[in-house]
């Protein structure tokens, strides 16, 4: 999709290409692309931003769960020893985990989206560690979780 | 549109355009719920952890305390506000067929306000220490 400036377009073509994303155009004139997400040097803050849109929609899904073992548990015990058990094996536990990830994810991500609407932490340093928390913070606190529960032995396997 | 603009002016604050309908009540409400969503987020990751591998007659007994169920009923109320708005945003940002785009949005609005009601039905029945569930309901 890139390229450099082809040769014996010299009209056309800088002397150098410092961002190596020249393209040549229908027309056979070498131009740079316009800024579209192919183009973008990718940026951590894009990250942070679209996972915060997969958060919202995955913790949907999780407040649907939720409802779901509280009708569960409203159903009485017997309905809820079945759902006590699905919750407690490999996959009940996987499935916890990744919600927990989710929950710690829309914390953090919400935070920072909080804290950028008030039109703080948008400097290009700021910016870029408020992302980097927000996109990497939520799986040590997930696994510091999971390990203190089997710690403590409230979880087991 | 120079007589609308001349019935209508915009207004303006900041030198930032008022929204002239209701676009900045939706932002702001969605900012106001997501701001009450964190605090009410780390009451339900200590509460998890609290729970987590409680039996039957733990869960009822903490649902029977009102601060408890009053906030997860706040909780998860004020998730599924957000999550309704928030939802509206990113359909509205790919969804361009206005009739698709209504019917993503209010289809989902549907769910969100029935999974918020029943959600209340819930823990309101776990909380006062109702018989279990379909008792009660056209038996």
């Amino acid at each position: 999709m890139s390229s450099s400036p082809l040769p014996g377009d010299a009209s056309n073509a800088p002397a150098a290409d410092p961002t190596g994303r020249f393209v040549r155009q229908p027309n056979g004139r070498v131009r740079p692309l316009s800024p579209h997400l192919q183009v973008w040097r990718w940026h951590v803050t894009m990250t942070a931003s679209i996972l915060f849109r997969v958060t919202i929609g995955a913790i949907s899904v999780g407040a649907a769960i939720a409802v779901g073992w509280l009708a569960a548990l409203a159903c009485g015990p017997e309905t809820y020893a079945g759902t006590a058990a699905l919750l407690g094996s490999p996959f009940g536990l996987f499935i916890g985990f990744g919600l927990t990830v989710v929950l710690f994810s829309f914390l953090l991500n919400g935070a920072r989206h909080l804290f950028n609407d008030t039109g703080n932490g948008l400097t290009l340093k700021s910016a870029n560690l408020l992302s980097n928390i927000a996109v990497w913070g939520p799986i040590p606190l997930a696994v510091l979780f999971w390990v203190l529960l089997f710690v403590t032995g409230r979880v087991s396997l | 549109m120079s007589s609308q603009t001349t019935k209508n002016p915009a207004k303006f604050k900041n030198h930032v355009k008022i929204s002239e309908r209701h676009g900045a009540v939706e932002w702001l409400t969605e900012r106001v719920a997501l701001a009450l969503l964190i605090p009410l987020g780390l009451w339900v990751v200590s509460s998890v952890f609290t729970l987590a591998g409680a039996g039957y007659d733990d869960l009822l007994a903490w649902f029977a305390a009102p601060l408890n169920a009053g906030l997860l009923i706040l909780t998860l109320l004020t998730l599924f506000l957000f999550a309704s708005l928030a939802w509206k945003v990113i359909i509205e940002d790919y969804i361009h067929k206005p009739m698709a785009k209504t019917l993503a949005i209010g289809g989902l609005n549907l769910v969100f306000l029935a999974l918020a009601a029943a959600s209340v039905f819930f823990i309101v029945r776990l909380a006062l220490g109702s018989a279990p569930l379909p008792a009660g309901i056209g038996a």
